[in-house]
């Protein structure tokens, strides 16, 4: 039993992680809390254009609180332009965004954002960069927040002194250090090696899974997205192309074959696309 | 591990690594005093540096030597100070308010031109040979190396930390102590190192034609006496606060930058 217990703990996020009963059912709970922590987002008639290209047309979306939504497709098919968009650091031409049915303008603390690049500050060691914006009350969170991501042995070196891996890792524990209901990941892990990002990718599903943040993905990896979503939707033109549900339970094996088809399929409908511009 | 230790040289090898810069000067100067000592140099042109020395010691026992160098210390200092912080200040607000910018870059531009020893007649119209002109002319040579620099500083903020900045809420303070501030400090401490440079230029010209005191003046008194050795010794002293000040600067930078890979001392 005590056997049991350290095998999961040391790798509970895997694709080999065990399909003990047990493990479900803690999942299950985890499912059930996560409903009432993340936002549900919906989005109406949104457009969006830079002078007379037309990124996004007439899109609208419904995202379930607590989901895990990936957002695919060629680049300039204005999935970053959505997320910026659903963030609030940008602004749509036309439509309107609501969070929990509360339009939403401007970014505020509910949401976070992780860059392609980490963006850390070069010159705040790497807890003060997990510290930015937290008030002096709050700053043991910052080491707590440390830990989740592994990384609480760094704590006092320059964010130059880590691999890109590493400084992703700082990024997400800034992160989750305000205890978003909706984090926003932009291509995060676009710059990794393969390896680091595999382990980044289990490292932000397993949190998810434990924090119950609504997350909205955008990648270029279509075999990330499916592996790491409940809901794939494949920008074409800023349209919607194609907007699937993964229900390939979690953990889920990299060597599924419902989710190697799956990703197989989203690939051909994007490369049967014309590419346009 | 062990086995693959480096080799390491004897210490008085690395003392001579350490200190290989000063061997140039050291020679030179062995050289200089050889040619002093035969006479194939006259005293008047260029004094022995056994000379220098003796004047060095005479005026040191006299203490006029001490009274000259805290009088010009102060000189700098001074206009350090005061051109310095408007530098500073006007550097900063020129670049994160666009609106001043507009209003007074161009202005700063065209009087940055006027090389600002040419003032010196105007100078002492208005303050005499006074402090007040030597410590004007000083704050007017450290002002536009370190508004420059300071102005340039601030516009090179990376846009991607500003608007990281913003996702995390921060208030314009925060933006400023944590993401503007920060960008700009390795090239404010270029600037404030320029700036030194400049200081010690203005002031030796400033006394050397209006004062009754300071170094640049003991350099032209002892000019009149054709005392060459205190006029070299004058030079020496100028060169050698020239290089504490730049290495005070270097200090600051090693300190303040310790998170920059280029500055980074292992």
């Amino acid at each position: 039993m005590s056997n049991q217990n350290l095998n999961i703990r040391k790798e509970p996020p895997t694709y080999q992680a065990s399909n003990d009963v047990k493990h479900k059912m803690k999942v299950e709970q985890k499912v059930n809390q996560k409903s009432t922590s993340g936002i549900a987002i919906q989005i109406e008639n949104l457009s969006k254009s830079f002078g007379d290209i037309n990124v996004l047309e007439n899109l609208n979306l419904d995202i379930k609180p607590g989901s895990f939504v990936a957002i695919v497709g060629r680049s300039g098919c204005g999935k970053s332009t959505l997320l910026r968009l659903i963030s609030g650091l940008d602004q749509a031409n036309v439509g309107s965004i609501y969070y929990d049915g509360n339009q939403h303008n401007s970014i505020n603390g509910d949401a976070r954002f992780m860059f392609q690049e980490s963006r850390l500050l070069p010159w705040q060691s790497v807890i003060n960069n997990v510290r930015l914006g937290l008030k002096k009350a709050e700053f043991p969170k910052a080491l707590n927040a440390l830990k989740q991501v592994g990384l609480e042995a760094r704590a006092d070196v320059w964010p130059s002194v880590l691999s890109g891996g590493q400084r992703q890792r700082v990024a997400l524990a800034r992160s989750l250090v305000h205890e978003p209901r909706l984090l926003l990941l932009d291509e995060p892990l676009g710059a990794l090696d393969a390896l680091t990002r595999i382990e980044m990718q289990n490292l932000i599903e397993r949190l998810w899974r434990e924090l119950g943040f609504t997350a909205i993905l955008v990648t270029h990896d279509i075999f990330e997205a499916v592996a790491l979503a409940d809901r794939v939707i494949l920008l074409n033109e800023g349209k919607v192309d194609l907007d699937i549900n993964i229900d390939i339970p979690r953990p889920r094996q990299r060597s599924d074959v419902e989710l190697n088809r799956l990703a197989e399929e989203i690939l051909q409908r994007i490369l049967t696309r014309p590419v346009t511009s | 591990m062990s086995q693959r230790s480096h080799y390491e040289l004897p210490i008085w090898l690395n003392w001579i690594k350490d200190a290989s810069g000063w061997l140039l000067p050291i020679l030179l100067i062995a050289f200089w005093d050889i040619a002093a000592r035969n006479g194939w140099i006259t005293s008047k042109i260029l004094p022995a540096p056994s000379d220098i020395v003796h004047a060095a010691i005479n005026l040191s026992l006299s203490g006029e030597i001490f009274k000259n160098i805290l009088i010009s210390t102060k000189r700098a200092a001074g206009g350090l100070l005061i051109g310095g912080s408007i530098g500073l200040v006007l550097g900063l607000i020129n670049g994160i308010f666009r609106p001043a910018d507009r209003y007074l870059d161009t202005t700063i531009q065209m009087i940055r031109n006027v090389p600002h020893l040419a003032l010196i007649p105007l100078v002492i119209i208005w303050f005499g040979i006074g402090e007040e002109g030597k410590v004007f002319l000083v704050a007017l040579g450290v002002f536009f190396p370190i508004y420059a620099n300071t102005h340039h500083g601030i516009k090179m903020a990376d846009p991607q930390l500003l608007e990281m900045g913003r996702v995390y809420d921060l208030n314009h303070w925060q933006l400023f102590t944590q993401i503007i501030f920060p960008s700009a400090l390795p090239s404010i401490l270029v600037g404030l190192r320029y700036a030194l440079g400049f200081m010690w230029l203005t002031l030796i010209v400033a006394e050397t034609i209006a004062t009754t005191s300071g170094i640049g003046y003991m350099a032209m008194n002892a000019r009149e006496f054709m005392q060459t050795d205190v006029v070299v010794l004058a030079i020496l002293i100028y060169a050698l606060l020239g290089k504490l000040a730049d290495t005070a600067a270097h200090f600051l930078e090693l300190k303040l930058l310790q998170w920059h890979p280029n500055f980074r001392h292992s």
